[in-house]
């Protein structure tokens, strides 16, 4: 039995815990803290990345870093920074989630010219998983299209990456990569309807979605490489299919500039961004499945000649493979165009979802 | 009605059903999360313990739900006073927003508190950082929570007549003296199931804090955020030890809430 | 209790508490306090809500409340919640009256864990379920590989998840009123030669209606706004898995903002309007 008294003085316990004692960030007492938001999927990679700077910036300057880590769905996140949540850093999925914080006056325009290769951190590919040993048999993207496919992608709607995934199936179905489909506009969105009510599970963001995968649901995922190869470098039982054609994936980071100014954290934020191109950070991208931008770095995992060594260690049973017609945004005339085309209230997918589903 | 010992098979089969619904719904599920958490031997659970992230994320959890209990019980309990004790133009809708927290969209709260005080929020610039940092948390859970102590006090108050109160101001007595001697006493087991109830809604919620909070590592990350990212993660083992952590935390809020019913009921007696 | 230094209105609380001997201060104090309270915390982020849901004019709220996903996220969260009631009510009215009326081992222990789902955090709730009936589980395998039944994120996963969160609903409305409930002697002699379903049906449940009702709209209510199990186990899949509260959510991180509150504000009224209303109705039915 439980006395009233206990209860109370649980309750008085709580009450002066709480008027009390004042909640602090994890070792508070830092001398410097950086703030990063970060889509969904590179959460690992960024794991074995920040010590490295920590080490850099102490050696560099003496100081103590500290870096505080957010991950959600690339356009929450970006919204969230837009709504007041004061990251240093965004590293998001696709461009349009920095275009629009940099319409919200936060990041400046030139933006890209203040890192190497447009401000693009990381690449991948649009990709396919299946169950290992492919029993359906599935090759490329002609396989989505069949009858009694489940497939896999994450929602349009809140998922930068699941943007890449229609993108990429649209425009490989055009460049006649989907069997049994015209490569043309008709083709393709004939291709996407065939797609669209085939899907099975729509998550809000890339990981969750390729989570769900990996749980068991589905016949075929449309992922990224990054997520096949880091997923099985934890041990996931699934094979990787490089369609014939799809879609180079390039994720930007940018500074907020808004926010390091109020905080007096440019000097250290500019130094992690820089950091994060460095042979180093782009090795430790590249463990994780990511195709570096660095091209030296590129060399290590086969996609072009020799590297020099480095604090980080190649994972040698990671290699980039070529891909036969590999396309960019630019295919759609950029990511203004290829959203007012295909996502929000009216676009082309958004209307196949509802007439494929909505019987 | 008086308990009987059951003796035809119907009965049998009726106790079966009931034992075997509960048992199926969530007593199976509860032992699975179990198991998935000793799945793999003590180790990787003591390592989840020893992740200062995940220390920080009970802590914030259990101080902010503290601080959220003493708030909705303070103003709860007052609110229930005023809606039982006065009489004025507006009061039926008054004690109707009291129950819009319990069927509202959690979300679309916490989201209307990123409208609020979020850049170029309606009540923004805030004196201090409150949407994506611990106040927002706090206002998140405190908003969830809000109907539990004014409805369980309420009907309790109700039963209370005022004369004892009367009685006792004739006699000299304060009004806070009347309110310690006369009506604690009446409705402090009410008030304690009330809090109870608002502690486990605001250390269980999600929705809401998932909007306003940003859910960094560490700082405004709270325990069933942890329990979210860790399933992204594929930190299951993670996953699953928090998880019933909240649940043996869930099982003590438990005990407390059947010793407490147990006191109403014999109140009502 | 003066040592707390929380917030500005408690101290302006205890000093109406203090200041009530002269009894028109300190009472309208105590109003402010408790209205102030309920306007802070819940009608300001509704009237939030409702602005930002009209804030295109009340054309835009209409379009994006009748857009076929809203209506059909609406539709499966009503369908999901009214399924979820009903069967928690039978059940939950039969626990009520077998934890009443029956004596038998584990009885204690059951009457304890009834509250669990309450406790629980809902979100927990989720991975519990996605523990057992995932695909890969022997449960989740079994069903889907012999009974092709698929659990999750499909529309039995909600409904399941609805049915934990609204558990104890119905039994901890019924319990006490079948608790105070006696039998007289006169109902016992007409119910002599009737069966025990004709007991139940002439003489208990009449008395127990009202607090049967009262636990199904109870459960109903709160599960239209359940979101931290539904948002694990649910499928998201327009027009197939997506519920009401988890199309709000991809609304609001989609950047429509407008649209989730014109959408959530359609939720909370099927709430109040069902609640009210059948309250209503059932309270000219017992006066009758």
């Amino acid at each position: 039995m439980i006395r009233y008294s206990h209860i109370l003085s649980l309750l008085t316990f709580l009450l002066v815990v709480s008027a009390f004692a004042p909640i602090q960030a994890q070792d508070a007492p830092a001398p410097v803290n950086l703030t990063l938001a970060g889509y969904a999927v590179p959460r690992e990679a960024y794991g074995d990345i920040i010590p490295l700077f920590q080490q850099y910036w102490q050696e560099q300057t003496g100081q103590q870093v500290i870096v505080l880590e957010s991950y959600q769905a690339s356009g929450a996140q970006s919204r969230a920074v837009a709504g007041g949540f004061e990251a240093d850093i965004v590293a998001l999925s696709i461009e349009p989630d920095v275009t629009r914080l940099v319409d919200a006056g936060l990041i400046s325009e030139d933006w890209k010219s203040e890192t190497p290769y447009d401000g693009f951190v990381t690449r991948s590919l649009v990709v396919l998983a299946v169950r290992p040993g492919n029993p359906l048999g599935i090759t490329g993207w002609g396989g989505l299209a069949n009858e009694n496919i489940q497939v896999i992608t994450p929602d349009p709607a809140t998922s930068g990456g699941a943007q890449w995934n229609i993108l990429a199936a649209y425009g490989a179905a055009r460049h006649g990569a989907a069997e049994g489909f015209s490569a043309d506009d008709t083709g393709a969105e004939a291709f996407l309807r065939a797609v669209a009510a085939n899907i099975e599970v729509l998550d809000r963001d890339g990981r969750e979605s390729f989570l769900t995968f990996e749980r068991g649901i589905g016949d075929v995922a449309i992922t990224y490489e990054n997520e096949v190869l880091g997923g099985q470098l934890v041990g996931g039982q699934y094979d990787l299919i490089i369609p014939q054609s799809t879609i180079l994936i390039e994720n930007p980071v940018a500074v907020v500039d808004t926010y390091v100014d109020l905080h007096g954290t440019r000097e250290v934020a500019e130094a992690f961004v820089q950091f994060l191109f460095a042979a180093d950070a782009q090795r430790a991208f590249a463990n994780h499945g990511f195709r570096p931008v660095n091209p030296t770095v590129g060399a290590e995992y086969g996609l072009v000649d020799e590297g020099t060594p480095g604090a980080v260690t190649p994972n040698t049973t990671i290699t980039f493979a070529p891909v036969d017609d590999l396309f960019t945004i630019e295919e759609f005339g950029g990511w203004r165009e290829a959203r007012a085309a295909f996502f929000g209230d009216e676009g082309l997918f958004t209307r196949i979802i509802a007439e494929v589903q909505g019987q | 009605m008086r308990e009987i010992t059951p003796r035809s098979p119907i009965a049998i089969l009726l106790i079966v059903i009931v034992i075997g619904y509960a048992a199926i719904l969530f007593i199976a599920p509860l032992v699975a999360v179990v198991q998935g958490a000793f799945a793999g031997g003590l180790e990787p659970i003591l390592n989840t313990f020893r992740d200062p992230s995940v220390v920080h994320a009970f802590q914030v959890t259990l101080v902010l739900s503290g601080a959220a209990v003493a708030i909705n019980a303070i103003l709860g309990l007052t609110t229930a006073w005023v809606l039982t004790r006065h009489r004025f133009r507006g009061r039926k809708l008054f004690d109707t927003l009291v129950d819009i927290p319990f069927v509202f969209s959690p979300v679309i709260a916490g989201y209307a508190m990123i409208v609020l005080f979020g850049r170029d929020g309606w009540l923004a610039p805030p004196l201090v950082p409150i949407v994506f940092a611990l106040p927002g948390i706090l206002l998140a859970k405190v908003f969830v929570s809000l109907p539990f102590v004014v409805r369980e006090v309420q009907p309790v108050l109700q039963t209370i007549a005022p004369e004892q109160e009367e009685a006792a101001a004739t006699i000299g007595a304060g009004s806070f003296t009347t309110f310690r001697r006369v009506i604690l006493p009446e409705i402090r087991t009410a008030l304690l199931y009330g809090v109870v109830l608002t502690f486990a809604r605001a250390i269980g919620e999600f929705g809401a804090v998932a909007v306003v909070s940003g859910n960094i590592e560490g700082y405004t990350e709270t325990a069933t955020s942890y329990v979210y990212r860790a399933l992204n993660d594929r930190s299951t083992v993670g996953a699953y030890s928090v998880s019933v952590t909240l649940c043996l935390l869930s099982i003590g809020i438990l005990v407390l809430m059947s010793s407490l019913r147990r006191r109403l009921n014999e109140q009502e007696r | 209790m003066t040592e707390f230094r929380l917030s500005a209105p408690i101290e302006r609380e205890q000093a109406a508490v203090r200041r009530s001997r002269k009894p028109s201060y300190g009472f309208l104090g105590l109003r402010a306090v408790a209205l102030g309270y309920l306007i802070a915390f819940v009608l300001v982020p509704l009237i939030v809500v409702q602005v930002q849901g009209l804030r295109f004019g009340f054309t835009e709220f209409w379009a994006s409340v009748t857009r076929p996903e809203a209506i059909s996220a609406v539709t499966l969260s009503v369908y999901t919640s009214a399924v979820m009631a009903l069967i928690n009510t039978v059940i939950g009215t039969l626990t009520a009256f077998v934890l009443v009326r029956y004596r038998f081992p584990g009885k204690s222990i059951l009457n304890t864990v009834i509250d669990l789902p309450f406790a629980i955090p809902t979100l927990v709730t989720g991975v519990m379920l996605v523990l057992l009936y995932g695909p890969q589980t022997v449960v989740g395998g079994f069903l889907n590989n012999q009974l092709g039944i698929r659990v999750l994120f499909a529309v039995p996963g909600i409904i399941l998840a609805l049915l934990v969160v609204g558990y104890p609903f119905v039994i901890r409305t019924v319990q006490p009123v079948l608790l105070q409930f006696e039998m007289n002697q006169s109902e016992a002699a007409f119910t002599i030669g009737a069966g025990a379903w004709t007991t139940f049906r002439r003489v208990i449940f009449p008395a127990i209606r009202p607090a049967v009702v009262t636990g199904l709209l109870l459960s109903f209510a709160r599960s239209l706004g359940e979101f931290g199990s539904v948002i694990v186990v649910a499928g998201n899949i327009p027009f197939r898995s997506q519920t009401g509260t988890v199309y709000v959510y991809t609304q609001v991180e989609a950047g429509n903002l407008q649209a989730a509150s014109s959408v959530s504000m359609v939720l909370l009224i099927i709430a109040f309007v069902v609640t009210l209303g059948v309250d209503r109705l059932l309270r000219r039915n017992t006066h009758a």
